[in-house]
């Protein structure tokens, strides 16, 4: 499925958009180009305004990266989350991972 | 066409991705709807390629009919593995200790959630798992 991801910068932090499908054709992908960005800033924000979709395949990128930060003290926020994609995390308890931001 | 039968393999996944929301497409469903069942559809699929046929690879035969009175749409994942029956394990454990320390029951607990009706039964050496979504 088709997917963007573009990142802004701020200074020690980062802020990653995320546009599209997460499924498991493409989930592995989006873990490498996260796995990077978490290695190299300090906390993680992911603007999911226009993410449309998430399957389980995508929840286990996320957590990959949770633990990444969180192993150097670093915090995985999240910002815009979307209806249908709050109802996959509230299901799964995923909501207990992110800190919510505005 | 109201059948396919594709290789359980991830990649697949957009196949029958096209098949199932075409249908949903052709009657108008909305988007929302299109994307729970889009949900369901990939946890079921993903698992039989996942677990199925390991080591091996083998068929999937998904069966999708949207019927009338109420208006609803039937997906059947139909294959010739392991016995599996993904329902009669407890529901996954989502406290965050949980989460972190295994992968894995979040996706069927997903189709319970999403979906109206989700069945299973072993026949004929098929794992048949039915999935109802009102529309």
């Amino acid at each position: 499925m088709s997917m963007d991801i573009s990142l802004i910068k701020h200074g020690k932090d980062a802020e990653v958009k995320l546009k599209g499908f997460i499924d498991a054709t493409n989930a592995y992908e989006v873990e490498d180009i996260l796995v990077d960005v978490a290695s190299k800033y300090d906390d993680l924000l992911l603007d999911m305004e226009q993410l449309e979709y998430i399957s389980s395949a995508g929840l286990r990128t996320f957590k990959r990266i949770y633990m990444d930060l969180r192993r150097k003290g670093g915090v995985l926020s999240v910002k815009n989350v979307d209806k249908s994609i709050m109802e996959v995390l509230e299901v799964t308890g995923f909501t207990r991972l992110f800190k919510f931001v505005d | 066409m109201e059948n396919i039968t594709v290789t359980a393999e991830i990649p697949n996944l957009d196949v029958v991705n096209g098949f199932v929301l075409g249908k949903l497409e052709e009657r108008g469903c909305p988007q929302r709807i299109q994307l729970q069942v889009r949900l369901a559809v990939e946890e079921i699929f993903v698992n039989i390629s996942s677990y199925a046929y390991d080591p091996e690879v083998g068929p999937a035969e998904v069966h999708c009919e949207v019927l009338e009175d109420p208006l609803r749409v039937v997906i059947q994942f139909m294959d010739h593995g392991k016995p599996f029956d993904p329902l009669a394990k407890a529901d996954a454990d989502t406290s965050e200790e949980a989460l972190l320390a295994r992968d894995g029951g979040l996706g069927i607990l997903l189709v319970k959630e999403t979906m109206d009706d989700v069945r299973y039964s072993y026949e004929g050496g098929k794992n048949i798992l039915t999935i109802i979504k009102n529309l």
